[in-house]
């Protein structure tokens, strides 16, 4: 599987950071070096609907069992506040580039 | 626009990107097509109650003719009033509580909402029963598309006010 993947990116969650419209590459084996971080941007399957993504921050981590993700855009962004935390092998991988609109 | 968005926006062509989102959703979104239902129910109300009231005839006096005045200017007072409200809350659940996945599932949806609002203008400047009569049975439709998507079953059944039209309800698990 090629590492890098391109994501469109919708809805307000995480403005100012991404704007709805925006792509963002996203390296798929960031992770395999080292554990997510709080702070990063990463794409993750939705746990409430798993055929679509996510993209969100990492606002806290739990070793090996997961993390828990928020938007930045807190008042209005459906996260880990409302799912829960994030298993890991949900992650698709960390946002290494955005390409602004 | 940078070049890169643009190169990948020509990629989208080839093989589009999946959508990332980046979900908006006010935690715990308190939804509930009831009020529009409701509102509804009041339009028919105030035109029946129009309807039934009796016109002051050629020998009415002008204190006769002042309270018909009066009563009517409620009534229609009402009335529109009720069919905005009716409209507001329809616009809030199309444009905040149903999503593009929604439409999916039921591709008649922006279509009816579109319809019923335009019924609710009718409704709220005419004295037409119909139109309020139709303004119910497009709240009654969303309010069934509604609760199918929150995997509730609904049942119609008489509803217990005046008006007593056949009225969409959730049957709660």
């Amino acid at each position: 599987m090629f590492p890098v993947s391109r994501f469109r990116v919708e809805d307000e969650s995480m403005r100012p950071a991404l704007e709805p419209g925006d792509y963002v590459l996203v390296n798929r084996w960031a992770y395999r070096v080292r554990p997510p971080s709080p702070g990063d941007l990463i794409v993750v399957v939705d746990p409430e609907v798993p055929t679509r993504y996510l993209v969100k921050r990492v606002s806290e981590t739990f070793g090996p069992r997961g993390v828990r993700v928020t938007g930045d855009n807190e008042a209005v962004s459906r996260d880990s506040r409302t799912f829960g935390p994030v298993a890991l092998e949900r992650i698709i991988g960390k946002v290494w580039l955005r390409l602004k609109r | 626009m940078s070049l890169l968005h643009s190169l990948a926006r020509a990629l989208d062509r080839i093989s589009p990107a999946p959508i990332a989102y980046a979900h908006c959703d006010i935690p715990c979104g308190i939804y509930d097509p009831h009020h529009a239902q409701l509102a509804a129910h009041t339009v028919i109300r105030m035109i029946d109650l129009i309807n039934q009231l009796e016109k002051p005839g050629p020998n009415a006096t002008p204190e006769q003719r002042q309270e018909y005045t009066a009563k009517l200017a409620r009534y229609v007072l009402v009335k529109e009033q009720h069919a905005e409200i009716a409209k507001n809350e329809l616009r809030i659940l199309w444009g905040d509580y149903f999503k593009p996945d929604h439409v999916k599932t039921f591709p008649e949806l922006n279509d009816l909402v579109w319809k019923t609002l335009k019924t609710a203008s009718k409704a709220r400047q005419e004295i037409n029963l119909q139109a309020a009569e139709d303004l119910l049975k497009g709240t009654n439709d969303i309010a069934s598309i509604f609760w199918k998507t929150k995997g509730l079953e609904t049942i119609t059944t008489k509803a217990p006010y005046p008006t007593e039209r056949q009225t969409v309800y959730p049957r709660m698990k």
